[in-house]
């Protein structure tokens, strides 16, 4: 190629190049990092990391979701999602408690159905890491019940469609 | 080489040439060209840079800001309503701030007067910006007075001048122990400037807003996001002000360049018919222009972004400096990030490049449909 092409070429290169470094901000690394996808839905869970929750089995293994609700969808039929698992593999879970946006242990967390608060995939249990907490959201937000872990059935599930 | 690809530069080599052979003309326009877009580059550079250096300092803000009003006005309030809003569902920390500013009469400078937290910065110590280092010319270990409310000077030791990474900010800043912030404004015990407020789940911090205005009915909670908000309202409004300025001058580059581009002379006109009777097509000749507007666009808008890249990142902006930052006397000294953003650059070119190359279209368009004959004897 000629000269005049060639340097107008290299002028161009020059000028976009700028607008390539786009800057990245890394997540801030605290506790545990939310990756991947949601093992229910298949929704990208670092996207929404204020209602990441997690599943971790005894071999270390993890399975992420984009909210409690496709957590529970998870835990009640673990045949259809992971079919080489069984519930007594499963180490800990974790949800992220709405006040302080902290992992907390989901089986001792209590869950407001019915708020005004959505999640990534709208209707949401929101999860909580102490009663009270739980009373002054529900007030708050206007939901419609308290449960704690134990008792979150199918039913339940049913009344988040 | 594809043949259509041959094609292209074999017109584009021609279309360089016979630029060249117009060298005066060209290059006047391409300079003016230029020109234009390194302004308009500039301007969208600066403000672009400017908010994204309020928002990265604002990442440190508190989430929420709570003032008290009387008559309409903000005024000191009891410190005590800390305990209240701490209580508060989902409010992480609550701190009372002591803060104010303070017009030094001797430099003509607005200082910003803030109690620091930090236990290390003792009574009769201050730390202060490198603003207020440069315009009172002082450096660690001197001292300097501030006239307290009754007119007495207070004298304080500079323990440390501030890192300039903040200096957009924290410029006119004077940080000094919350007692000697009382003394200096009068501020009796007990009372705050205004409470900063930390929320766990941002989301929850409209409740929390509701709950602290139906707790205090006089108090005024402020947002990030709001003063986000204000901010960039208030750099779109200064870099509005210079685009109203700058509008003359674009316009009359753009009558210029209009001008340039939709008028053909004689001897282009000329030019065409000679090309058009020794076998070119309409085609061609269109390909020849566009590419003639092509690179005289391109080259002024390559040359215009470089030209202000290097104005706004390696210069900080000298040329209109004054117009656009700086809210009081002490103009922060610093140089800006480097924050481009695609899209702003692709309006740009579509704003100057586009429009040119389509205008010298259409007079070559008309020129190449007429006859070859006539044309070349007109």
């Amino acid at each position: 190629m000629n000269r005049p092409l060639i340097s107008l070429l290299n002028v161009l290169l020059l000028a976009l190049a700028p607008t390539l470094w786009a800057d990245t901000h890394p997540a801030a690394a605290k506790g545990l990092v939310p990756k991947g996808s949601c093992a229910v839905c298949g929704m990208h869970v670092p996207k929404f990391p204020d209602w990441a929750a997690v599943v971790t089995f005894q071999d270390g293994g993890q399975a992420w979701f984009d909210g409690p609700k496709d957590l529970f969808t998870y835990l009640q039929d673990l045949k259809r999602y992971a079919p080489k698992r069984q519930a007594q593999d499963i180490a800990s879970i974790q949800v992220k408690s709405y006040y302080t946006l902290k992992h907390i242990d989901a089986r001792k967390a209590f869950y407001v159905l019915g708020s005004d608060v959505m999640g990534p995939m709208g209707k949401e249990l929101v999860p909580f890491a102490t009663e009270p907490q739980a009373r002054d959201f529900l007030k708050d937000h206007r939901g419609q019940k308290i449960i704690p872990f134990q008792e979150i059935t199918p039913a339940t599930m049913k009344a988040l469609e | 080489m594809r043949p259509s690809l041959q094609r292209h530069r074999s017109v584009l080599d021609f279309a360089l040439s016979s630029l060249l052979r117009r060298k005066g003309r060209n290059l006047a326009l391409t300079a003016v060209y230029t020109l234009v877009v390194f302004v308009l580059a500039s301007l969208v550079f600066f403000v672009q840079a400017l908010k994204h250096e309020a928002g990265e300092l604002l990442e440190h803000a508190p989430d929420m800001v709570v003032q008290r009003m009387v008559a309409g006005r903000h005024d000191p309030m009891p410190a005590s309503q800390v305990e209240a809003i701490r209580e508060i569902r989902g409010v992480e920390e609550a701190e009372a701030r002591l803060w104010g500013y303070y017009y030094d009469p001797v430099y003509g400078g607005n200082l910003t007067v803030m109690a620091s937290p930090d236990p290390t910065l003792l009574p009769g110590s201050a730390r202060i910006g490198r603003g207020v280092a440069r315009n009172m010319r002082v450096a660690e270990g001197d001292m300097v007075p501030l006239r307290g409310y009754d007119g007495l000077p207070l004298l304080f030791t500079i323990q440390q001048v501030l890192a300039e990474d903040s200096e957009l900010v924290a410029s006119d800043l004077v940080l000094l122990s919350p007692a000697d912030v009382r003394t200096l404004f009068h501020l009796p015990e007990g009372l705050a400037t205004d409470l900063a407020i930390k929320a766990g789940n941002p989301r929850e911090l409209t409740t929390i807003a509701t709950k602290i205005v139906e707790k205090f009915p006089d108090a005024r909670p402020i947002l990030k996001s709001e003063m986000l908000r204000t901010y960039e309202a208030a750099f779109d409004w200064r870099g509005g002000l210079m685009v109203v300025v700058l509008a003359s001058a674009i316009l009359s580059f753009i009558i210029f360049a209009w001008d340039k581009a939709t008028g053909l002379s004689a001897e282009e006109r000329k030019e065409i018919g000679i090309l058009k009777s020794i076998g070119w097509e309409s085609g061609d000749v269109l390909l020849l222009k566009f590419w003639e507007g092509a690179v005289v666009s391109l080259a002024a808008f390559l040359g215009g972004v470089l030209l202000a890249y290097g104005h706004v990142f390696f210069f900080s902006a000298t040329l209109f400096e004054h117009a656009l930052k700086g809210w009081s006397v002490l103009f922060p000294r610093f140089r800006l990030i480097p924050a481009l953003d695609a899209y702003q650059i692709t309006v740009l070119f579509f704003l100057t490049v586009l429009p040119y190359t389509a205008a010298t279209l259409v007079p070559c368009w008309r020129a190449a449909m007429a006859d070859p004959d006539s044309a070349m004897r007109s």
